[in-house]
């Protein structure tokens, strides 16, 4: 090979690594149609007027059968974000939510409370953490489709969010009632689900994150885009707690599990006496009783 | 024997949200946030549970006290995806172990990490990474 070919090779495979590296860390950045996306859920006032939006879009969606269904097996767990409910919230920096003056207030009440100790989060008591901050919990999922429901489930507490594909439409308004996870219809767009959740319970976003009213609503786009990543495009409207509608991407990765050792069992939030906390007249958390400490010690 | 003591930690700020907490289900202000123990000792328990299991370990010191100290981390699946098992941490093993102890002076602290006699490391918190 002459010096000049070496050199030309060692650019296109200089560039390739770059390319690669590049696509690597692209994996981190906010999605490139962020803005884009952002700004859809500002031309919806509602989530309903956004699902029907989508829905007209995908001319009314279409019931998958079969190998239609796509494969969503697997044990998955959260991609990217910690416990922040935007994974593009920067390091120290607040939450990317536009909140109403009193939200904000709320928000940054408890950021401070926290600094000082003061902090309780309302699953210390084993409820379950709802929606919409069911997308954010840590721990294994799986997605399970067919063609009439798809249960999305979360191993914490046992949560499962169950989606009617079959056509059916939400709980009459007049007969609603708050629920941790809401009540949650979706349609098909060729391989992506697009769901409406209502009926919600108010919650946090997560512990330094907003609060959300029982006023909030969802829209999300599930898709399968790699082998092993699904990505949930998520709108948040609220209207006493959100100016407009927040607008996430959420990323949930397949975990290699060779073995088969990762499985989704029981979760008894209460069968260990050592993880009950109470909350303090300040509002802050402690153990109820620790069986394994006291004045035991002994020569 | 009870080794030394209080060092400096290096992890995130537990208000910052940049980490997954030990503390999932709770707040974590209880344990201190910069501070951490290190103790000597062998396994009393292992409380393989949700949503936190507890690592329970006697510590006895060169007077002969014995003291009982609990290691907060988090349920089984995650501990699984750090590849520490029940198996792993039988009664009587011995360890030292470093987490971040009780602000109220509790013998009870998040689990770090733990450091087996033959050498082998447990940290519970590398279950939350995506692999």
């Amino acid at each position: 090979m002459t010096a000049g070919k070496a050199a030309a090779l060692g650019g296109v495979v200089a560039i390739g690594v770059a390319a690669l590296l590049f696509l690597k860390l692209g994996a981190q950045d906010p999605p490139r149609d962020k803005a884009r996306l952002s700004e859809l859920g500002r031309q919806h006032k509602t989530a309903a007027a956004l699902y029907n939006a989508l829905k007209k879009q995908a001319h009314g969606g279409k019931r998958l059968d079969g190998n239609a269904l796509p494969d969503w097996r697997g044990v998955y767990s959260r991609a990217r974000g910690g416990i922040t409910f935007d994974p593009d919230q920067a390091p120290g920096a607040p939450p990317t939510a536009k909140l109403t003056p009193e939200y904000q207030a709320r928000m940054v009440t408890r950021i401070e409370m926290a600094k000082k100790g003061v902090e309780w989060d309302p699953i210390s008591t084993c409820a379950p953490p709802g929606h919409p901050r069911w997308l954010t919990e840590p721990f294994l999922r799986e997605f399970i489709v067919t063609p009439d429901q798809t249960w999305l489930i979360n191993e914490m507490v046992n949560d499962v969010r169950r989606i009617y594909t079959d056509g059916r439409d939400h709980t009459p308004e007049a007969d609603r009632y708050p629920l941790y996870d809401g009540d949650s219809i979706g349609f098909w767009d060729g391989d992506k689900l697009v769901i409406h959740t209502n009926q919600l319970k108010a919650g946090i976003y997560q512990r330094s994150n907003p609060d959300y009213t029982d006023q909030v609503e969802t829209v999300e786009i599930w898709q399968k885009v790699s082998d092993t990543t699904i990505e949930v495009d998520v709108w948040v409207y609220d209207p006493p707690a959100l100016v407009e509608a927040w607008y996430t991407r959420q990323s949930y990765a397949r975990l290699s599990d060779p073995d088969k050792n990762l499985r989704i069992r029981y979760w008894n939030c209460g069968e260990n006496q050592n993880n009950a906390v109470i909350q303090t007249q300040e509002g802050a958390t402690a153990f109820k009783d620790l069986t394994f400490t006291g004045k035991a010690d002994t020569k | 024997m009870i080794k030394a003591t209080v060092v400096a930690w290096l992890g995130a700020s537990i208000v910052a949200g940049t980490s997954v907490p030990v503390a999932a289900h709770h707040s974590g202000a209880m344990f201190e946030e910069k501070k951490t123990i290190t103790v000597e000792g062998v396994v009393k328990e292992f409380q393989y549970t949700n949503p936190h299991s507890w690592l329970i370990v006697t510590v006895t010191s060169k007077d002969g006290t014995v003291t009982t100290w609990g290691f907060e981390a988090e349920g089984p699946s995650t501990l699984q995806r750090a590849g520490i098992r029940p198996s792993d941490l039988p009664v009587g093993t011995k360890l030292t172990i470093t987490g971040r102890p009780m602000k109220d002076g509790q013998h009870a602290a998040t689990w770090e990490y733990a450091v087996r006699a033959d050498g082998k490391r447990f940290e519970p918190r590398e279950g939350f990474k995506v692999k």
